[in-house]
């Protein structure tokens, strides 16, 4: 994929293509199951990226102005069928693409994306959905500059969520799987979803990241990638640390010149 | 025969009606209405983006000007699923006779005039039910005009297609829009073989046509017992607004 102003491509009609022309940032998403880490991950990263001197912008699912909040009460409300839910996640998604995501890659910013169409495609998958259906409701997607795919183990997620903040309803697969606990039926929920994940990941160029490790160590993973993505970009400032003093707050080791 | 995508025949009958508006055709609906009740069967209704959740995003989106053609398609679809999912599916599989104010053509219809590639839109529908009847109504632009004007004179953002940047004149806007709309309708004739009622035509001539191209489909449709109040609703008029909070399970279908 051409690093400058890039060819915008998309996952099928490019019902966008008049706004995504000369686009000069970069889209990278990170994509991965509940509890992997994701969050965490694109803070870390959107503070190191800022200290570089680039401009970055975040976003995710459910965060549109149109539908977000229209998406958190009809899953509140647990009663809406799965081909409306997806075609509200897709009304969300429209959404930020048209007046967050394209906008900010026109502008010349990183834009972090804190799961993407990835992430949908699976949940309506282990849900039964149709496949073409599915494919072609998020063809209007633009083809991200890179797709990370933070895999963790069952095992692992199960400790990491409920340290965290215990099981969901909807991480649990609650509307569809008939089982015997949230416990239970989190680790059938994820494990299809993991499976799930892993026959889309070469379809879609999937960058994989193995996430069963120490926060520190998936971060450097993701930084060394994302220095070769971002290679022939050129920062809007000069990085924080060869700032002088007082401008930004120059942290310890810093080139300060006072 | 109202068909699932699979192929599979539903019990019920799914009745549909399309046209731009002043075309006439809610009416048409509503009069087809109280003689199907009228005469004992057991109907249902829906109509165009009327799901209470996903009303809420189309109405906030509208009132602030957020949707895009894109995301003004998507939501119309999810609507439609809402409904598809909770009022029409449900009542033909009861075997009822759905009548339906507007259905996949209204958003084929817009979505291309909006400029969107109808490949994309008519697969983002392809999980709709095949309709019984599909029926438009055909008008020229000048005679709707002229009925919506004598109704209600302000055009509201949308509906006028100032979104598109036709025309800044609302009411041109409106005539530019609709008229590329009437353009998706005529194409879609042939395609989706839907039945061409002439609407210019006085509304009880249009009337006896409708309901001739519908009565061969009742044949086999099982009659409720007609009650009382269904009686007293359908010979006078009256659409049970009170009466249906003693039948909260009947409340969707009147």
């Amino acid at each position: 994929m051409s690093m400058s102003t890039r060819e915008p491509q998309f996952y099928g009609y490019d019902l966008l293509a008049s706004q995504a022309r000369s686009l000069k940032g970069r889209l990278i998403v990170l994509e991965g199951t509940d509890g992997v880490g994701r969050s965490s991950q694109i803070a870390l990263l959107r503070e190191w990226l800022e200290n570089e001197g680039y401009a970055v912008a975040t976003s995710g699912l459910k965060r549109g102005k149109l539908a977000g909040k229209g998406l958190k009460e009809a899953m509140s409300g647990h009663t809406l069928g799965d081909t409306t839910m997806n075609l509200l996640y897709a009304t969300d998604l429209a959404d930020r693409m048209e007046r967050e995501i394209l906008p900010a890659l026109r502008a010349g910013f990183i834009m972090l994306t804190d799961r993407y169409i990835y992430s949908l495609i699976v949940r309506s998958l282990v849900r039964g959905a149709d496949p073409r259906w599915i494919k072609n409701l998020f063809s209007f997607a633009l083809v991200p500059d890179i797709v990370f795919y933070l895999q963790a183990d069952v095992e692992f997620l199960v400790t990491r969520v409920l340290n965290a903040r215990g099981f969901d309803y909807w991480e649990s697969g609650g509307d569809f799987l008939r089982g015997r606990d949230y416990y239970d039926n989190f680790v059938d929920y994820q494990r299809r979803v993991l499976a799930q994940f892993d026959a889309i990941s070469d379809q879609y160029d999937f960058h994989r990241i193995d996430a069963n490790r120490s926060m520190h160590e998936v971060f450097k993973d993701l930084q060394s990638a994302i220095r070769t993505v971002i290679a022939d970009m050129k920062p809007a400032h000069p990085p924080i640390a060869s700032r002088p003093a007082g401008d930004g707050g120059a942290p310890s080791g810093g080139a300060a010149s006072g | 025969m109202a068909t699932l995508r699979d192929g599979r025949v539903l019990p019920g009958k799914l009745i549909i009606v399309e046209g731009i508006d002043g075309s006439g055709k809610s009416t048409q609906l509503d009069l087809l209405r109280k003689w199907l009740i009228g005469e004992g069967y057991l109907v249902a209704f829906s109509t165009w983006n009327s799901s209470s959740i996903v009303r809420t995003v189309t109405k906030k989106g509208k009132a602030k000007r957020l949707l895009t053609p894109l995301s003004f398609s998507l939501i119309h679809t999810a609507d439609f699923a809402d409904r598809q999912q909770r009022q029409m599916l449900p009542a033909l599989k009861a075997g009822a006779i759905v009548l339906a104010d507007r259905y996949i053509y209204t958003a084929f219809a817009r979505d291309a005039a909006r400029g969107l590639d109808p490949g994309w839109v008519r697969g983002l529908y392809s999980f709709a039910i095949r309709p019984t009847i599909a029926l438009y109504f055909r008008v020229p632009l000048e005679e709707s005009l002229r009925r919506i004007m004598a109704g209600r004179p302000e055009l509201k953002y949308y509906e006028a297609g100032l979104d598109i940047g036709l025309h800044e004149d609302p009411y041109e806007s409106f005539k530019l829009f609709q008229t590329r709309v009437i353009e998706q309708y005529e194409a879609m004739v042939d395609e989706f073989g839907l039945t061409v009622i002439d609407a210019t035509r006085p509304l009880l001539e249009q009337q006896d046509e409708v309901r001739e191209l519908v009565r061969p489909h009742l044949a086999h449709v099982p009659k409720i017992e007609i009650s009382g109040w269904r009686e007293v609703l359908a010979r006078e008029g009256l659409h049970g607004r009170y009466i249906q909070e003693m039948f909260p399970t009947l409340a969707e279908e009147i």
